[in-house]
């Protein structure tokens, strides 16, 4: 049995109240969810207050997915992407794309970005640089506007098709690959300054 | 978006062109002739040959992004919030087949057929959210039945046997038809009394006589329309002044001995017209 009959299955028992079903849905997505989650807010908290209300905005709503109109992990994603862009809209958090040379909060004489990376001298140790650097290209991603920085998520980190995204995104495809294309570079121009040798 | 069309002729390929192949060209879809008109446009243009290192060098920095890991208890607190139910628990019940396979006695089998069919419901109950509805519903009962009189003391007094259940039956039924009759008398003498009273009272003086010319007025739409009419006459108000009142307004204060009393005064009644704009 394909992939898609074992999901929209699994989505008839749930609906049919079967709670092993269920259980079943949140142990494959919860962690795609999470992690999706985590890019976007930015910090672990936000990210499992979101999935948890992503998945009880996905119980309510279980009934009407819709098989034959796409994938559930599309359906699913487009859940959590509408669900974050409302709690960003909530918390106006909305920040666009910000320079390295920007401080980060309000205050005049708060420290750039590209400071505090920098400030944080890499140990020999490659599993911590490669963990600092990981942390550096997550603030980063933190920076870019939320248009280029989901669009980046779902390509990059998801590995979703350009198709999916557009669904996702409700977007045409041109503009997607305009997006991620643009957030690739902006994040780059961001982490150059901090890592230029790496470059 | 680079618009720079000093390079576009040069190797065949428009900026915006570069920039619509360049996700298919970092992904590996674009070959061939085309893929070397991109590299070359890369080479030749100032502000495409940039992009593309920057887009490829950003796409690296994200593909070095590792997946975090959830917290641990992030699954039992989804189920939680969700079903109500922890994975534990599910799991306990997801085994029961098995065990109702391996029970011998028929009561065992019972009553984990009752386990199996009772927990959804139980586990819809033990939700918050029906918690709340069903303390809200308890407590608009409660208030209404307090409205209406309703003790809950007096149903514990309550017989249910068929004979107590068809004496109050009938109880009632007479009582319904009591306050039908006394509702029905109280009618009867009010009706007696508006008639008495309209007996007694003299006869009311004819109506206006200019009612019916005015209703005829109304009517007759041959004739040109009827100044009045255009106005727009929201409400009539009928005051009664005194007519002799503007002769005496400046009197000087106290009694007056030789002039006419305030009593003696003719009543004039007059009907004003509002105009509201």
């Amino acid at each position: 049995m394909e992939d898609v009959q074992v999901t929209a299955m699994l989505v008839r028992r749930c609906v049919a109240g079967d709670a092993a079903a269920w259980e079943e849905i949140v142990q494959t997505y919860n962690r795609r969810i999470y992690n999706i989650c985590y890019r976007f807010a930015g910090s672990a908290n936000d990210a499992e207050d979101l999935t948890q209300e992503v998945f009880i905005k996905m119980y309510r709503t279980l009934a009407s997915y819709d098989s034959s109109k796409g994938a559930f992990v599309t359906w699913v994603t487009t859940i959590t992407r509408n669900l974050l862009v409302d709690h960003f809209r909530k918390t106006k958090q909305d920040r666009l794309t910000d320079s390295l040379d920007a401080p980060v909060s309000a205050h005049e004489d708060a420290q750039p970005l590209s400071e505090q990376i920098h400030d944080q001298s890499a140990p020999p140790d490659s599993r911590v640089r490669s963990r600092e650097a990981g942390e550096a290209v997550h603030a980063a991603l933190g920076k870019l506007s939320p248009e280029l920085r989901e669009a980046v998520i779902l390509r990059d980190l998801q590995d979703f098709d350009y198709r999916e995204i557009a669904t996702v995104l409700k977007v045409p495809e041109g503009t997607v690959k305009s997006r991620i294309n643009r957030g690739r570079a902006e994040l780059a121009r961001l982490l150059q300054r901090t890592y230029r040798q790496v470059m | 978006m680079p618009d720079h069309t000093k390079n576009d002729l040069t190797n065949g390929m428009q900026c915006h062109e570069f920039d619509t192949l360049l996700s298919d060209a970092l992904d590996g879809v674009v070959s061939g002739l085309q893929l070397d008109r991109f590299h070359a446009h890369a080479r030749s243009c100032s502000a495409c040959g940039p992009l593309l290192a920057e887009v490829e060098a950003g796409r690296n920095w994200l593909k070095d992004l590792t997946e975090v890991e959830p917290p641990a208890g992030l699954v039992n607190n989804i189920l939680a919030s969700t079903t109500g139910v922890d994975s534990q628990r599910l799991r306990v019940n997801v085994g029961a087949p098995a065990r109702v396979a391996s029970a011998s006695s028929w009561w065992e089998r019972a009553q984990a057929w009752a386990s199996d069919a009772l927990q959804p419901i139980w586990a819809t109950v033990r939700q918050p959210r029906f918690a709340m509805s069903f303390g809200m519903a308890f407590f608009s009962i409660s208030v209404a039945l307090s409205v209406l009189g309703v003790k809950p003391a007096d149903l514990a007094h309550v017989s249910l046997r068929p004979a107590a259940i068809r004496h109050t039956y009938y109880n009632t039924e007479a009582r319904v038809v009591r306050y039908y009759d006394n509702i029905k008398l109280v009618y009867e003498v009010q009706a007696a009394v508006r008639e008495l009273k309209r007996n007694v009272t003299p006869a009311e003086p004819a109506p206006n006589e200019s009612a019916p010319d005015k209703k005829e007025h109304k009517n007759d739409t041959t004739q040109q329309p009827e100044q009045k009419q255009e106005r727009n006459y929201s409400q009539r108000d009928t005051n009664v002044i005194l007519a002799g009142a503007r002769r005496y307004s400046i009197a000087p204060l106290g009694p007056s001995v030789n002039g006419p009393s305030i009593n003696d005064l003719s009543v004039v009644s007059v009907t004003t017209y509002r105009r509201f704009v």
